[in-house]
């Protein structure tokens, strides 16, 4: 199956190119078909592939379709490759991908508000999946940027999915233009490790890293890390993607929890030879990711939306993710990254049945009571919450956890402190996810739901469930011998004991506040609880600030200089050829008096001037 | 020979054109002009598969026109000029179906005026003698002028003046540069000639030289146009007729471009090497100036042009960066421009046509109307948003990634653009056709199957060029060599 590899990014792309030039014409029925049957069949051929490249015993496997362009130089070809490490993301990709594409299928199923956007919706996911895809095989910079772009441009047709309401038309551009500053900064990265390379090709590009000097190295790591931050809703810019839950829930699952926003940590991870060079950017890859993982999990405890407290807790688990490869943590990341689009995945779309059951009701403090009604959404939300708070040895998410915060436990410079951090903000998780199932299913009924879903909708779920339980399980091996193996600290050690009772801690304070049985309210009502509230509910003010900083400044001159200030310094000349015209009309008179008077005096003057010489 | 019988077919198809109305009715000019111009892409495309000569010509002739001055009919066609000529045969389709039931009297003259002005582009993409060039220069302006004059918009007489004024007094710069080149050349070997071969190469003091190249680099960056002499872009365009729209943003803005690279620097090397970095300093403000100023637009087509302005930044970027990444880099820009640009603008005037409007405040939620209108002008964004797999984003990264070794600082400047780019691009999709639909608007007609076909025929380009350009490159590298513009 490895030399079938190519249809794995192509049946995708087909999937889009049959549903973008029959311009939606096509009966629901096979639309659903054709896209989530593309994806399907993309995951089997992997699997094929991945099978047959596990039993090769082969380090990787290389496949070269054709030379993108040749300039010199410069010949980057799209290759595919598959490695551990892409053999993984393939895997999720195209398995969590079909899944969420299954349920898409009845999600989207005669939609309100886009009737005739069935077809849209599918073209935009497949070509979300071919970009995708193309970003993780992509044996070359330069096609792993086009997959960089495409899954961009996916992210922002499907969060402005809804196009007519121009808030998720602005959530859509904010998302696109915020990571792609990002984009820029990598974009700068290759052009600088391919002036100091003269390649792009990965593969050569790390074999020959060690000729870089130090400061280089640091240079091109810190750009690709622009770029990862952007992509994967890291500070400092992360501000995008709260607001892109205003796309389908079937595309945050996808897109902004599974894949695209785990792209950064990918780019990381597959630029490892750069960052061993360059520690210095290998350690702000740590910072970032523990910065964002704290302040996002703060933020997700004060906010009522369902999917924006999904949101901010997949900004702080991608914040652990980077936080393990800026300690050495390869592995643990990458099986972080694994875990974790299992049951994000699954909460996603566990809350979107939530919300469809609803009639599009997102506010937790507006369900109540949904666990006995919604049985199938409740436990698939169960479990999930289990795997994200790391419950000990029965969900997948405590052993990817478990692995980053003890590897970052042993970390020579600051471990200690990354390590305190990660368990904090695993407390943290701890109790907004307690507090987001109390809320949520527990108490009373307030809105009454319909829940309307079939197979092709609960199905994915307990897949899914399934796996944020076992995915835990799957040892891991094969990345191990790739880039490094996870801490083996045992688990009577005081750190890792302590790793296992924080997050328990969390969930009873949790349960007891948000259940009412402890009341806190005296706290929270006071007059500094407010502020601080109200500071963590805003997102640390970053909107706030960037507003001032760069979209008003940059708004205020669009507004003043609309008439082009260039311009003026023609129309000005322009203006002072019209004045002569006016001048010397006016000495048109048609008097002959005035045209005698005005030749004698000419004369005179001629004359004057002759005799001075 | 038929590279002057193409031209002269061309300005005979005019006459054909403007005649066939009396006689035939309003129906026949268009299809004349179409029928040309199908029949010049043809040609190009037979040249294309016929390959090139040995000296890497594909077609050549050489006449004497003015013996006594050593003035001479000197046409030849190399890989870049065969490129410019096809996107010109291909834009003068395109151009006259965007403007199939646009313009309402004077059928026969516009499309005499179009063909004319294509004439003339086609005579600037070949002319290898300098006054020869110079005449075909201005043989592109006139039926322009009249173009925009006659079936322009509201403030046509304003636009199209000042059209005319830039690029003849510019013009004329180019004039005195051509003239005092030839006697340089007089003074130093005793002949006379205006030969674009013979002028390669001449003895020049490195003084007069720099105001010499400074003649033609004046000329050539308003018709790009770079800042600061672009002003007269965005007035002649939102003026113009679509066609002439087409027709300028184009090919005409590409006559400025393809005169840096034959003639500004292959004429005066050394003189251009001092000044690239003025030339690139120039490009990248015109890449963020030119982004900003689109931003600020309400007026669709307006955006449009200044976006321009902002892509052919990476032009003189590119060129100016004197390696092979830069200037292929300008080159699949100027395809790809071509492509998007025109699809654009197109667009505009189909908007225009069935709103009566141009302004964004009065759209909004179009797509509900039009969805085929809507997923195209969502393509041709994107495409010019940059986004790999499409032709300008191999014009746009090649241009970065040479002018980025040559001089970083700049480079890093210019990247900035492709941010601002995503700014005025998405912010344009979102005031037409995405928000809340215009409650003023009850219905808006859809584009047919012809309109369709020239936008499937620009899409399959831009893939063309964005997942394939070797073609394009195996063209372009071949004049790129000739013209010892490298190093």
């Amino acid at each position: 199956m490895l030399e079938y590899l190519w249809l794995v990014p192509a049946l995708p792309l087909a999937g889009f190119f049959a549903l973008f030039v029959t311009e939606g014409k096509l009966p629901d029925k096979i639309v659903a078909v054709i896209g989530a049957g593309s994806v399907g069949l993309a995951a089997l051929v992997a699997l094929g592939a991945g099978i047959e490249f596990v039993q090769s015993g082969g380090t990787s496997y290389a496949q070269s379709l054709w030379t993108w362009m040749a300039v010199g130089n410069f010949t980057p070809s799209i290759t595919l490759y598959l490695d551990p490490l892409s053999l993984v993301m393939t895997g999720v990709i195209t398995g969590v991908g079909f899944l969420i594409h299954l349920y898409a299928t009845g999600y989207m199923w005669k939609d309100h508000e886009e009737p005739q956007g069935y077809s849209r919706f599918f073209a935009y996911m497949n070509l979300f999946v071919f970009a995708m895809l193309m970003l993780v095989l992509g044996d070359n910079l330069l096609v792993l940027f086009l997959g960089w772009e495409g899954v961009g441009l996916c992210s922002y047709l499907l969060i402005g999915f809804y196009h007519r309401d121009p808030e998720n038309g602005y959530a859509a551009r904010k998302a696109f233009v915020v990571t792609r500053v990002g984009d820029t900064l990598m974009a700068i990265g290759l052009f600088l490790l391919f002036r100091e390379l003269g390649t792009l090709d990965i593969q050569t590009a790390l074999d020959d890293a060690g000729q870089l000097d130090g400061g280089m190295a640091t240079a091109i790591g810190l750009l690709l890390l622009g770029g990862a931050v952007g992509k994967s809703a890291q500070v400092p810019l992360q501000t995008w993607l709260p607001d892109a839950m205003a796309g389908p829930t079937p595309v945050s699952a996808l897109i902004h929890a599974a894949t695209m926003v785990t792209a950064g940590v990918y780019l990381i991870a597959r630029m490892k030879g750069i960052y061993d060079l360059a520690p210095v950017a290998q350690f702000a890859v740590a910072i970032v990711g523990l910065v964002t993982l704290l302040i996002s999990s703060f933020t997700a405890l004060t906010q009522t939306d369902i999917k924006r407290i999904l949101a901010y807790s997949t900004m702080s688990q991608i914040g652990y993710m980077f936080m393990a490869l800026g300690v050495g943590a390869w592995s643990a990341g990458i099986f972080h990254l694994m875990t974790h689009a299992f049951f994000k995945a699954l909460l996603f779309l566990a809350s979107g049945s939530v919300i469809l059951a609803l009639h599009h009701e997102q506010d937790i403090f507006k369900m109540g009571g949904l666990w006995r009604k919604l049985p199938v959404p409740f436990w698939s939300m169960l479990i999930g919450s289990g795997a994200l708070v790391a419950l000990p040895f029965i969900t997948s998410g405590f052993y990817s956890k478990d692995a980053i915060l003890l590897t970052a436990w042993d970390h020579e410079n600051a471990g200690r402190w990354f390590w305190a951090g990660g368990v904090l903000a695993a407390f943290m998780t701890a109790l907004y996810t307690t507090r987001m199932m109390v809320v949520a299913f527990l108490g009373g009924t307030k809105t009454e739901p319909h829940d309307a879903s079939r197979i092709n909708m609960w199905g994915p779920l307990v897949i899914l469930a399934v796996l944020s339980i076992a995915g835990g399980w799957l040892t891991f091996s094969v990345l191990d011998d790739l880039i490094g193996a996870i801490s083996h600290i045992p688990h009577t050690h005081p750190a890792a004991l302590a790793t296992i009772v924080l997050p328990l801690l969390g969930i009873v304070l949790g349960w007891l506040v948000f259940s009412g049985r402890l009341n806190v309210a005296t706290w929270v009502e006071s007059s500094a609880g407010n502020a601080v509230r109200r500071f963590w509910q805003s997102g640390w003010a970053f909107d706030w600030i960037y507003d001032r900083l760069f979209v008003k400044p940059f708004l205020w001159v669009a507004r003043v200089n609309k008439g082009d200030v260039v311009d003026l310094a023609f129309r000005i000349t322009a203006a002072i050829t019209r004045g002569f015209h006016h001048v010397g009309a006016l000495t048109q008179t048609g008097r002959l008096r005035w045209y005698a008077a005005n030749m004698a005096i000419g004369l005179i003057v001629v004359f004057l001037i002759v005799a001075s010489v | 020979m038929i590279l002057f019988v193409v031209i002269l077919a061309l300005l005979g198809a005019g006459i054909v054109a403007w005649a066939s109305e009396r006689v035939l009715g309003k129906d026949a000019p268009r299809l004349v002009s179409v029928l040309a111009f199908g029949a010049g892409l043809v040609w190009s495309a037979a040249l294309w598969l016929d390959g090139a000569d040995a000296n890497g010509l594909y077609a050549a002739m050489d006449w004497p026109w003015i013996a006594r001055f050593g003035i001479h009919l000197a046409l030849q066609m190399d890989g870049l000029s065969l490129l410019m000529v096809a996107l010109t045969m291909f834009l003068g389709i395109v151009a006259v179906v965007s403007s199939w039931d646009e313009i309402e009297s004077g059928h026969g003259f516009f499309q005499f005026n179009i063909l004319w002005v294509m004439a003339g582009v086609v005579g600037v993409f070949t002319a290898m003698d300098l006054l020869l060039f110079f005449f075909f220069w201005e043989v592109m302006l006139i039926p322009m002028y009249l173009l925009i004059a006659i079936w322009g918009h509201e403030e046509k007489a304003y636009a199209s003046m000042k059209f005319f004024l830039f690029t003849q007094i510019s013009g004329l710069l180019m004039l005195f540069a051509i003239l005092a080149l030839v006697f340089v050349h007089h003074g130093a070997t005793g002949e006379i000639t205006f030969s674009y071969k013979a002028l390669l190469g001449t003895e020049i003091d490195p003084r007069i030289a720099t105001y010499l190249m400074l003649g033609f680099f004046v000329a050539f960056a308003t018709k790009l146009p770079s800042v600061p002499v672009h002003t007269w872009l965005p007035d002649a365009h939102t003026q113009a007729p679509t066609a002439g729209s087409v027709i300028l943003a184009g090919i005409l803005l590409k006559t400025g471009a393809y005169g840096i690279i034959r003639f500004a620097v292959p004429l005066f090397p050394e003189a251009s090497a001092d000044f690239a970095l003025w030339a690139m300093l120039l490009g990248t403000v015109s890449i963020l100036y030119g982004g900003a100023m689109a931003f600020s637009q309400s007026d669709f087509k307006r955006l449009v042009a200044y976006s321009s302005i902002a892509h052919m930044g990476f032009i003189l970027l590119g060129v100016y960066a004197f390696n092979e990444l830069g200037v292929q880099g300008a080159i699949v820009t100027m395809i790809a421009h071509g492509f998007s640009t025109a699809a654009l603008f197109m667009m505009a005037g189909a908007i225009q046509q069935r709103l009566h409007t141009r302004e964004m405040s009065q759209m909004g939620g179009l797509w509900k109307h039009a969805p085929r209108m809507g997923t195209m002008t969502l393509f041709f964004v994107i495409a010019s948003v940059g986004m790999p797999g499409l032709g300008n984003f191999v014009g746009e990264f090649l241009a970065l990634l040479g002018a980025f070794q040559e001089n970083w600082v700049m480079a890093v400047v210019a990247t900035a653009g492709i941010v601002v780019a995503a700014v005025y691009g998405l912010y344009l999709m979102q005031r037409s056709f995405q928000g809340t639909p215009n409650p003023d608007i009850a219905s808006m007609p859809d584009f047919g199957l012809r309109e369709m076909g020239v936008m499937a025929a620009m899409m399959a380009g831009l893939v063309w060029v964005g997942v394939y350009p070797q073609h394009v490159l195996e063209l372009s590298s071949a004049t790129i060599e000739t013209l010892g513009i490298l190093p």
